[in-house]
């Protein structure tokens, strides 16, 4: 009964991982659409020894580890938050879920008119509250841009971790935190001491996901800036599709690919390491 | 006995956590209503550096332009493309996934924690990795440009994650009902036609929302694998209106393209919540 369904999942992933693995060590021929030549590793080397490659592979690592970084802890605050009685709670409930229910290239329509230089709000907002002088172009400095790509994508991660949270928040016993404030534990000594032990476990394996979602980010890249200004919100991922799907040249796009999934498999391997460690200490 | 510093925390508390809610309220909605609201005001309001975050008068014409059948790009026509590959995709996904993951749940499949592992595994790996050889046998047999070829693709992506789903309900069938059948000399179909599906109608109704909301919103691979507008999905047309300048028109558009998913999501907010945290409980 599996068979049908695993079939088709080995055609679309397994037999096109195993191809790739063939393109990243040749040259390929356009007009036949067939291997040329073997190479071996030379597209892997050639990628090393370029700076720009490089700084796209610093680049996206960066990207990964902040919108991690980012998501877990705001997620976690509003975790917290929700787990209290305010008015309007159930509202806020549903209107955190709601980001997840925005197409990524909504989003990146959407940001873009946010952003926009003329038409922005952010522009409207702080010029209206006297923090900017005029109008700035948001998307055309390379430092900004980036970091409006990863706040999209964090906006957007954070309904999936703030449930997880949530629920792990909900499943812990409330009075550990009352006897503790009860023994006379400050907040801040509150959350190292008695939350956070609890809530690592749960915060780990989230932080893979939010990785490899990280590492997949495309659709807000390719609309809000293209990877633009210059190379200044590429990533690995963007510059495969530019390489293969752009530029044609599928050797080093097919090599990078498989660089990504290594970066992606180091980054893992080290946060799991941590966990094992953590879990170890008996957090 | 609470000490003086307690007493006044509980007094502040409940003010800062009021504004507290109302901060991550705003920061979560502002831009969707950023977006509803160009969409619903004069290009020229637009435009002016004095818009209003409230005004007091509704403009609908950009839906009207953006939906009548002239317009540039056809989104009307996009919305039609991806009803019927995300339909298509969603019922083929539940097809093949319900079956897989009842013999993965129940039955003594050889490897099958292996198989279990591999699928959920590939999930994670950069989708990029695939599209190169993808592209060039979808080119060689003609696939691309197809609603065929999509839905090949978009089944391919979504069964893994599609299995999971499936497999997690299954898991919560408490075993006895299969024992009990099996004593009365049911065979494994039987059950899994008369016991386990009637079960797990809220797990297929899941699977299906899922696997037609990951369609909707997917954007390379119609990107990578479709050039005609024929077959233009919503996500694509949408970022094509994008070269447009009519700023109004461009968030219709993306209204249109969000409010299927995003009613979808509030109409089964329970059932959305309760497939993302299946994992959480175990």
């Amino acid at each position: 009964m599996t068979i049908p369904a695993v079939a088709l999942v080995a055609g679309i992933y397994l037999y096109p991982a195993i191809r790739t693995v063939i393109l990243s060590m040749s040259e390929f021929d356009l007009v036949t659409l067939e291997v040329e030549r073997f190479v071996g590793f030379e597209n892997f080397i050639r990628l090393f020894q370029s700076p720009s490659f490089l700084e796209i592979l610093t680049r996206t690592v960066y990207f990964g580890l902040m919108i991690v970084a980012l998501t877990t802890v705001l997620a976690f605050l509003v975790a917290l938050l929700l787990n209290e009685r305010f008015i309007g709670r159930t509202v806020l409930r549903v209107a955190v879920l709601l980001p997840w229910a925005i197409p990524p290239v909504v989003a990146g329509v959407l940001f873009g008119q946010l952003f926009h230089a003329e038409i922005g709000f952010v522009n409207a907002i702080l010029f209206r509250l006297g923090l900017i002088d005029r109008y700035q172009v948001w998307l055309s400095d390379p430092n900004i841009a980036l970091h409006v790509i990863i706040m999209l994508e964090v906006w957007r991660a954070l309904p999936f971790m703030i449930l997880f949270f949530l629920a792990g928040l909900q499943s812990l016993p409330h009075d550990v935190f009352e006897a503790a404030a009860i023994d006379g534990a400050g907040i801040l000594s509150r959350i190292r001491h008695v939350l956070l032990p609890l809530v690592t476990p749960i915060a780990l394996p989230l932080m893979i996901i939010q990785f490899i979602w990280a590492m997949k980010a495309f659709d807000s890249i390719f609309v809000l800036t293209r990877g633009g200004p210059g190379r200044a919100t590429m990533t690995l991922n963007y510059y495969v599709y530019q390489q293969g799907f752009q530029n044609f040249d599928l050797g080093p796009a097919a090599a990078a690919a498989y660089v990504l999934l290594a970066v992606t498999l180091v980054v893992v391997v080290t946060i799991m390491i941590i966990q094992r460690i953590l879990a170890k200490r008996g957090l | 006995m609470l000490g003086p510093s307690l007493k006044r925390q509980r007094r502040i508390k409940p003010i800062l956590l009021q504004i507290a809610a109302i901060v991550t309220f705003v920061a979560m909605i502002f831009p969707i209503y950023a977006l509803f609201l160009t969409s619903l005001q004069p290009e020229s309001v637009i435009r002016s550096r004095d818009v209003s975050f409230f005004p007091s008068t509704l403009y609908f014409a950009h839906f009207a332009e953006v939906l009548s059948p002239g317009h540039i790009v056809p989104i009307v026509a996009a919305i039609g493309n991806s009803m019927i590959v995300s339909i298509l995709t969603a019922t083929a996904c539940v097809l093949l996934a319900l079956p897989a993951a009842y013999a993965l749940a129940r039955l003594p499949v050889p490897g099958g924690r292996f198989i279990l592992g591999g699928l959920v595994s590939i999930y994670f790996l950069p989708t990029i990795l695939f599209m190169i050889p993808l592209f060039i046998a979808f080119v060689n047999r003609g696939l691309n440009d197809t609603f065929l070829g999509l839905v090949l693709l978009y089944t391919g992506f979504i069964l893994p994650f599609q299995i999971w789903i499936l497999r997690g309900f299954i898991d919560r069938v408490p075993g006895e009902l299969d024992e009990a059948a099996k004593l009365d000399g049911a065979t494994y179909l039987q059950l899994f036609v008369r016991i386990i599906i009637p079960l797990v109608r809220p797990g297929i109704l899941a699977g299906y929302l899922f696997a037609f909301i990951l369609s909707w919103i997917e954007f390379l691979t119609p990107l990578i694998f479709t050039n005609n507008l024929k077959v233009s999905t919503v996500s694509l047309g949408l970022y094509r209106s994008t070269i447009d300048i009519q700023v109004g028109q461009l968030a219709a558009a993306a209204v249109l393209t969000l409010l299927p998913v995003a009613l979808l999501t509030l109409i089964f907010q329970r059932l959305v919540t309760r497939v993302f945290l299946a994992g959480a409980d175990k």
